[in-house]
C-alpha cells in the first residue's frame, strides 16, 4: 500500500494561491465572502499563510501553503470522542461528517490549524459546478483536507481494472495539478524512486513543528 | 392548609417557614428568572437554526464562553462534595445540616455544565454518539463518564441525606404528601435501624466521592492540559491547579448559596457553619495563588516563545483586565476580607504595596532607574498598561485599607458572603484566562485570532445561569434545604 505524502518546495512557490482556489473548487468548499471572512469564518483546506520577517526597509514576506499534514501520529484522531476522525488503513487522516458531533476538540488539538468548521449551513451561488465526487458537508461539523482522496480512489480503481500498479505521478491532488510554479508534488513516500520520495530526502527538507512528534507526511523544502 | 394550621406549623417548626411562606420579592425574582430563561430559549432557537454562526467563535478561537463556563461549573460542583465529605466522611457535625444545600449545588452545577457542553456542540442532536461511538482515548469521553459517575454519587448523597426529612415532611405538610412520597422513592422507613443504615451509606458515598472528585477535576483539566498543540495548556500543573481552583470556587459557591438562602429564602443556617467555611477558604486561597504563581514563573523563566506569547496576552494584552481582576479582586481582596488582619497589619501591608505601585507608575512614565527594574515582570521589558497601574494603586493604597479600617459589616456573615462572591467571580475570570488566550496564540505564527462573544452567546450563558438559580429557588420551596431540627 502506498504511503501517500506531499512535498512543497517553497523556492518554487509564488504565493499565487491558485492551490487554495483549486482546492475550494475541487472539494466543494463554500465561499465565506468578505464580511464573514473578516470574522474568521473561512473554510480553506489548502491555505497560503503569510508572515513578515524583519522590519522595514529590510522586511520580507514568507509564504507557506498549508494542507492537512496527515500526521502519522495525529493529535486530532487521539482526541476525537466519537471516532469521527480516523487514521485510515492507508494512513490518510479522514473526517466522517456523519459521525462528527461538532465539539471542535480536534481543531483545538491540531497544532497546524488545518481544520475548518461549518459555522453555518454551506451556501453556493449555484450547485451546477459542484464536484459530484465530493460530498457537501452540513452545518455544525468539522472538515479538512483529504489529500483528494476521491482522486486516489479513482486512480487506484483504474489501475486495478487495467491490472497494473499505480504509476508515479498518476495521482495528482487538485492543488498539485494547478500549482503554477510546480511547487507541490504528491505521491508515494515509500517508493524511493518516486519524485516525492526523492524530494523528501532533499537537503532542504523540513517538516512543520517536528518537535511535537506528530510525524507529518507533508515535507517542505526550505527557501534556498 | 388553613390559616390556623399554617400558624401552628410556623410556631412549632420555624425551619419549615421557607416552604410555607413566600413573599412578593420571591415571585418578582421568579418572574425575572423565567423571563431570562424564556429569552434564552428564543436565543437558542436562533442558534439551532443558524448554527454556531451566531456566536463569536471563529478560526482559530474554536472554543468560547460555552467551554469557559463548562469548565467553570464543573469546578464549582466541587464545593458540594467537599462539604459532604467533611460532614459524612470526616464526621464534622456542624457541616451536616448544610450538607444538603451543598449537594444540591453540586448537582445543579454539573447539570449546568452539561447544558454548556450541549450549547457548544455543532450538532447537539448527535449527543448520543458519545454513548454509542465513545472512543476512550479521548479525554472528552473520559469526562462524559466521570461526570456521570460523579452526578450519580452527588444525587445519592442528596437522596440519603434528605430522605428522613422528607418522611417527616409527609406528616407535617399533609397537602404535599404525594410529592414527598414520590421523592423518597417509596423508602419511608424511619426506624432507628433505617436511619443508622442511611448514615452508613452516606459515609460510604462520601468516601467514594473523594477520589471521584479528584478524577472529575483532573479529567476536566486534561481535556486541555494533554494537548501538546497548545503551549498555554500543556502543563503537568494544570490538573492539580484545577483541583485547587475547583475547591476554592466550590467552597465559595457553597458560602454564597448559604448566605443567599438565609437572607432571601429564610432558610435557617447557623452563623457558625458560614464562618467555618470562610476559615477554610482563607487557607485555600493562598494555595491557589501559589499554583498560579508557580505556573507563571516556570513559563516566564523559560521564556519559550509560544507560551510567552500566550502569557503576555493574558497578563498585559487583551486579557489583562480579566487577569488582574482575578488576582486582585478575586484572590487578594477576598483573602484580606476573610482573614480580617489586625488594623496595624492592614496598614503595614498597604505601605510597601503602595510604594511598589507608585514606583511602577513612575517607571512607566519617567523611565528613571528604580529598584524594581530588575524584578519580574519588568526584567522582561514588559510593562503594565497604565490604567492597570492606576487601578492597582487605587485599590491597594486607598480602597483596601479604607474598607478594612472603617467597615464593621465586613465582619458579619454577609461580609463573608461578599468575599466568597468575589472569589466565585474571580475563578470565572481565571477559567476565562485558562481557556481563551492559548487559543489566540498558536505554535505557528500565522493565524492570530481574536474573540468577542456575541449577544446571543451572552444571553445563552446568562439564561443557563438563570436555569440554575431557578432550580435552586424552586427546590427551596419544595423541600427543606437544611436538615430539620430533631426534637
Amino acid at each position: 500500500m502506498p504511503r501517500w505524502g506531499m512535498v512543497i518546495d517553497l523556492d518554487r512557490c509564488t504565493a499565487c494561491q491558485a492551490c487554495t482556489v483549486a482546492c475550494k473548487e475541487e472539494n466543494n468548499q463554500p465561499v465565506a465572502g468578505r464580511e464573514r471572512s473578516r470574522s474568521g469564518r473561512d473554510i480553506f483546506w489548502q491555505q497560503v499563510l503569510a508572515t513578515v520577517e524583519g522590519d522595514y526597509p529590510r522586511a520580507r514576506v514568507r509564504f507557506l501553503p498549508r494542507p492537512c499534514q496527515h500526521c502519522d501520529a495525529p493529535p486530532c484522531v487521539q482526541v476525537c470522542p466519537v471516532g469521527a476522525t480516523t487514521k485510515r488503513e492507508d494512513g490518510l487522516v479522514a473526517q466522517d461528517s456523519l459521525r462528527c458531533i461538532g465539539c471542535r476538540y480536534c481543531m483545538v488539538a491540531c497544532p497546524y490549524g488545518v481544520r475548518a468548521f461549518n459555522w453555518k449551513a454551506p451556501a453556493f451561488e449555484t450547485t451546477q459546478y459542484l464536484n459530484p465526487d465530493v460530498p457537501v458537508r452540513p452545518v455544525g461539523v468539522v472538515e479538512k483536507c483529504t489529500f483528494c482522496i476521491h482522486r486516489i480512489e479513482k486512480a487506484t480503481q483504474r489501475a486495478k481494472a487495467e491490472g497494473r500498479a499505480l504509476r508515479d505521478g498518476e495521482v495528482q491532488t487538485a492543488c498539485m495539478q494547478t500549482c503554477t510554479g510546480g511547487a507541490i508534488v504528491f505521491g508515494d513516500l515509500d517508493d524511493p524512486n518516486s519524485r516525492v520520495g526523492r524530494l523528501a530526502r532533499d537537503r532542504r527538507a523540513f517538516r512543520l513543528l517536528e518537535e511535537l512528534a506528530t510525524h507529518p507526511r507533508v515535507t517542505y523544502l526550505a527557501e534556498g | 392548609m388553613n390559616r390556623a394550621d399554617v400558624m401552628r406549623l410556623e410556631r412549632e417548626h420555624p425551619d419549615l417557614l421557607p416552604l410555607i411562606r413566600t413573599g412578593g420579592l420571591y415571585y418578582l425574582i421568579l418572574a425575572g428568572l423565567l423571563a431570562v430563561v424564556g429569552y434564552g430559549l428564543y436565543a437558542y432557537g436562533q442558534q439551532w437554526r443558524e448554527g454556531l454562526e451566531v456566536t463569536g467563535m471563529n478560526t482559530p478561537v474554536y472554543w468560547g464562553l460555552y467551554i469557559v463556563n463548562f469548565v467553570y461549573f464543573v469546578g464549582l460542583s466541587a464545593g458540594g462534595i467537599l462539604v459532604a465529605a467533611l460532614a459524612h466522611a470526616a464526621g464534622v457535625e456542624k457541616f451536616k445540616p448544610i450538607g444538603r444545600i451543598a449537594e444540591l449545588g453540586a448537582i445543579s452545577c454539573l447539570i449546568l455544565a452539561a447544558i454548556f457542553i450541549m450549547l457548544d456542540l455543532g450538532r447537539p442532536e448527535r449527543w448520543f454518539h458519545l454513548i454509542f461511538y465513545a472512543r476512550f482515548a479521548s479525554p472528552l469521553a473520559w469526562d462524559f463518564v466521570i461526570v456521570g459517575v460523579y452526578l450519580a454519587i452527588a444525587m445519592a448523597l442528596g437522596y440519603f441525606s434528605t430522605r428522613a426529612d422528607l418522611v417527616r415532611c409527609m406528616a407535617l405538610l399533609p397537602s404535599r404528601r404525594g410529592l414527598y412520597r414520590f421523592l423518597t422513592l417509596g423508602y419511608t422507613d424511619t426506624s432507628p435501624a433505617a436511619v443508622e443504615r442511611d448514615r452508613r451509606v452516606l459515609r460510604a458515598l462520601a468516601i467514594a466521592s473523594i477520589p471521584a472528585a479528584v478524577m472529575l477535576h483532573s479529567v476536566t483539566a486534561w481535556i486541555l492540559g494533554l494537548l501538546k498543540a497548545r503551549p498555554g495548556w500543556h502543563s503537568a500543573l494544570l490538573a492539580p491547579l484545577f483541583i485547587v481552583s475547583a475547591s476554592v470556587s466550590g467552597l465559595a459557591m457553597v458560602i454564597v448559596a448559604l448566605v443567599v438562602s438565609r437572607r432571601f429564602l429564610g432558610v435557617r443556617v447557623k452563623d457558625e457553619a458560614i464562618q467555618d467555611l470562610g476559615r477554610i477558604l482563607v487557607f485555600t486561597i493562598p494555595v491557589l495563588g501559589y499554583f498560579l504563581f508557580a505556573e507563571l514563573l516556570t513559563v516566564v523563566y523559560a521564556g519559550e516563545q509560544a507560551s510567552m506569547a500566550v502569557f503576555q496576552e493574558m497578563m498585559f494584552g487583551k486579557y489583562a483586565p480579566v487577569f488582574w481582576f482575578n488576582v486582585l479582586l478575586g484572590l487578594l481582596l477576598p483573602l484580606l476580607l476573610l482573614w480580617r488582619p489586625r488594623r496595624w497589619v492592614a496598614v503595614a501591608f498597604s505601605i510597601p504595596l503602595f510604594i511598589a505601585a507608585s514606583l511602577v507608575a513612575q517607571q512607566f512614565r519617567l523611565a528613571i532607574p528604580n529598584p524594581l527594574v530588575g524584578i519580574f515582570p519588568y526584567a522582561l521589558g514588559v510593562f503594565l498598561p497604565s490604567w492597570v497601574e492606576y487601578t492597582l494603586i487605587a485599590l491597594l493604597a486607598v480602597v483596601l485599607p479604607f474598607l478594612l479600617l472603617t467597615t464593621s459589616w465586613l465582619r458579619t456573615t454577609d461580609g463573608i458572603g461578599i468575599a466568597a462572591a468575589l472569589v466565585v467571580l474571580g475563578v470565572l475570570a481565571e477559567r476565562t484566562n485558562i481557556v481563551l488566550p492559548p487559543l489566540l496564540k498558536t505554535w505557528l505564527p500565522y493565524p492570530q485570532g481574536s474573540y468577542v462573544p456575541t449577544s446571543t452567546e451572552v444571553v445563552l450563558v446568562l439564561a443557563t445561569y438563570a436555569v440554575g438559580a431557578l432550580a435552586f429557588i424552586v427546590l427551596a420551596k419544595v423541600f427543606p434545604l437544611v436538615e430539620l431540627e430533631r426534637e
